[in-house]
């Protein structure tokens, strides 16, 4: 899947629109997790209703387009998608599962709603089969099937929403921020099913947003970096947790917690001030007030993009410091 | 099962602690209004003349004795209670020898056949126009429902007067009162049920017009309330169809609105009570409305007990039927988990 160029700002009133997501651009394929990591208020949520095709107003989508399987629409005008695609091709794991069943239908009937949505043939009583077959093959009690939402854990809701979300073999899973909401041992649940879903094929790429870089690390294979609707930075988990670039990325990888013998002692750094009013953001890079690296340049003009299409960082600092090892290689 | 049956058993003894109450005050309230009802019907026997004071003071004294007034309250009470139980809730003051039961029955059936239809159409309307301004917005949204607003926003009396002087005074397309022409009698014939249906034209509409804008306003901001919840979002984003999600949002929105009609069908014995005497229908509000005025304290006594039975049972479905709608209150009233 490869979604270019997205532009999605919120209305607000009669003021300036909300730049939430300005001009992202990524590309995902089979098998991969990709994580998106950043702060709140960076565009995460913004860019998952986006590519899960939910974005409604105020949310308006100002550009961008998808391609997937051959296909390639507008993502400008989300309601002109073919019905198919939402939950067929993209489906969403949303944030909050605790509000995302309806609370007066049991599970049962919502499958049956899912399952004939897309194939008004299947019967009622198939479509609950297919969901108690899947249930079992993940090693999760079928009885739930019978629950109202209420009378399950949120743990447990969490693990259902995967489940009838992942239903319909969708190519893509937007999860948003699925974790934010649960506890540490049912996060690992969660994780450990998206994998097993992985494993079993019944989906094949994951789009995983959070703001968890730890827990990113344990389960996306590629990280994207957002801050203030656009790219800092893009590479493997790998390259991402171990030698970050943007002043950004590393700032968000010193000020997480590390039970590591040598870092225990560290004064955690955290970084400084707020992400900024969306509605008036910075000229040049939108990092700058923030920077611990900042020139006189980044406030003026655009951070130039260095590196490669799957390994790169926007930055001045980094581009600057690119061209004296260039500098220092070509002299040796 | 049993913790629902000590939840039913609580719920009713609570509703019989209320029944006794209101049927003390039932009792009460008509006897403190000030004047005595034999004073009004010796008076009107006098006017014309027909009768000597001497003769008068006799009929005063015989009604008085006969309606039990010269006995002390708790005695009358005593009595009151007694009759009550055997059913029989005495005979009319201002009509007797008519029965209370007689009076009521002769009224009743007007009223509710006016009522009910009246009350279901105007809430399935109003809460369709809720969901539908909710849900399409637009015209519907500017335009219809505002209409439908300014029209319940008037006191209904207002609305019926309106429409009796627009309708049958003015153009006169329907009759100004009655519930059947006055050159008839009730029949099961073709003539009476079509003068029936002409007198009931602008009652009905009255009340159904009146009725839409409250229930809207209530089911549209409910609908708007769920639109936005998070299962809608869920449901949209995997693709369930329009229509079923319509039905969700219908019936998470619908609690407060079930609260509504089944008070609405609870009171509607005293609900039209003024449209009824705009209009010279010859229901229970007319019938109280003449009996007030005469201090008829059996027949006050016999409404009154008939809309406190009907808001006692209409709170108590509604108990219960917000356990069928939502399964957390279920489970809550019950216990189970």
């Amino acid at each position: 899947m490869i979604i270019k160029n997205v532009r999605a700002y919120y209305a607000a009133g009669s003021g300036p629109e909300v730049k939430a997501v300005d001009g992202v651009s990524l590309a995902i394929r089979e098998g991969d997790v990709l994580g998106i990591a950043g702060e709140s208020g960076c565009g995460k949520s913004t860019l998952a209703a986006v590519m899960s095709l939910t974005a409604r107003p105020p949310l308006n989508v100002k550009g961008g387009e998808m391609s997937l399987n051959g296909k390639t629409f507008s993502l400008v005008e989300q309601a002109k998608f073919p019905r198919d695609w939402h939950g067929k091709m993209v489906a969403l794991l949303p944030q909050r599962a605790m509000n995302s069943l309806n609370p007066t239908a049991r599970v049962r009937d919502f499958v049956v709603d899912v399952v004939r949505a897309h194939d008004s043939t299947v019967r009622p009583r198939a479509a609950i089969e297919q969901a108690r077959e899947r249930l079992e093959q993940l090693s999760l009690p079928a009885r739930v099937l019978e629950s109202y939402p209420h009378q399950l854990s949120g743990g447990m809701r969490q693990r259902v929403v995967a489940v009838i979300s992942t239903l319909l073999n969708p190519q893509v899973l937007i999860a948003d921020e699925p974790t934010s909401a649960l506890d540490v041992s049912s996060q690992k649940q969660l994780v450990l099913l998206l994998k097993l879903l992985l494993e079993c094929r019944f989906i094949t790429r994951i789009v995983y947003i959070t703001h968890d870089l730890p827990m990113l690390s344990n389960i996306a294979n590629f990280i994207i970096v957002m801050y203030a609707g656009k790219v800092a930075e893009i590479g493997t988990t790998q390259q991402i947790v171990n030698e970050p670039r943007h002043p950004y990325t590393h700032a968000l990888i010193t000020s997480t917690l590390d039970p590591d013998l040598r870092v225990r002692e560290h004064q955690l750094e955290g970084i400084r001030g707020a992400p900024p009013d969306l509605r008036y953001p910075p000229t040049g890079c939108r990092f700058h007030p923030r920077c611990p690296r900042v020139m006189e340049i980044c406030s003026r003009e655009e951070p130039p993009i260095v590196g490669e299409e799957e390994r790169y960082a926007a930055c001045w600092w980094v581009f600057e410091q690119s061209k004296t090892a260039g500098g220092k290689e070509a002299q040796s | 099962m049993t913790r629902f049956h000590s939840y039913l058993m609580n719920k009713i003894l609570w509703f019989a602690l209320a029944f006794c109450i209101a049927l003390t005050l039932n009792f009460l309230l008509p006897r403190l209004i000030p004047g005595n009802p034999v004073d009004v019907i010796v008076s009107e026997m006098t006017t014309g003349g027909a009768l000597s004071s001497e003769a008068a003071k006799g009929v005063y004294t015989a009604y008085i004795a006969e309606f039990g007034l010269d006995k002390p309250m708790h005695e009358q009470f005593l009595r009151y209670m007694g009759n009550l139980a055997r059913g029989d809730l005495g005979i009319s003051f201002a009509r007797s020898p008519a029965r209370v039961q007689t009076l009521i029955a002769q009224a009743l059936p007007w009223t509710i056949a006016l009522q009910l239809p009246a009350i279901l159409t105007g809430w399935t309307l109003g809460n369709l126009l809720g969901v539908l301004t909710a849900y399409r917005k637009g015209v519907l949204d500017r335009g219809v429902f505002p209409i439908f607003m300014f029209i319940s926003s008037m006191p209904y009396y207002c609305l019926a007067i309106i429409l009796l002087y627009l309708f049958a005074v003015h153009f006169t397309i329907f009759p100004v009162a009655g519930g059947y022409s006055f050159a008839m009698t009730p029949a099961p014939t073709w003539e009476f049920f079509r003068s029936a249906a002409e007198h009931y034209v602008l009652p009905f509409s009255s009340l159904v017009l009146i009725f839409i804008g409250g229930q809207s306003v209530g089911m549209r901001a409910m609908s708007i309330y769920e639109l936005d919840a998070d299962y809608v979002r869920y449901s949209r984003s995997l693709g369930v169809a329009d229509n079923r999600i319509i039905a969700y949002i219908f019936r998470n929105a619908m609690l407060p609105q079930i609260t509504g009609l089944a008070l609405a069908i609870g009171s509607m014995v005293s609900g039209a009570l003024i449209t009824e005497i705009v209009f010279s229908y010859p229901g229970i509000g007319s019938l109280l409305f003449g009996s007030i005025r005469q201090n008829d304290y059996p027949v006050i006594q016999g409404i009154t007990l008939l809309i406190m039975i009907g808001v006692l049972i209409a709170n108590f479905l509604v108990d219960i039927a917000y356990g069928f709608i939502d399964p957390r209150i279920r489970a809550r009233t019950i216990g189970e988990r």
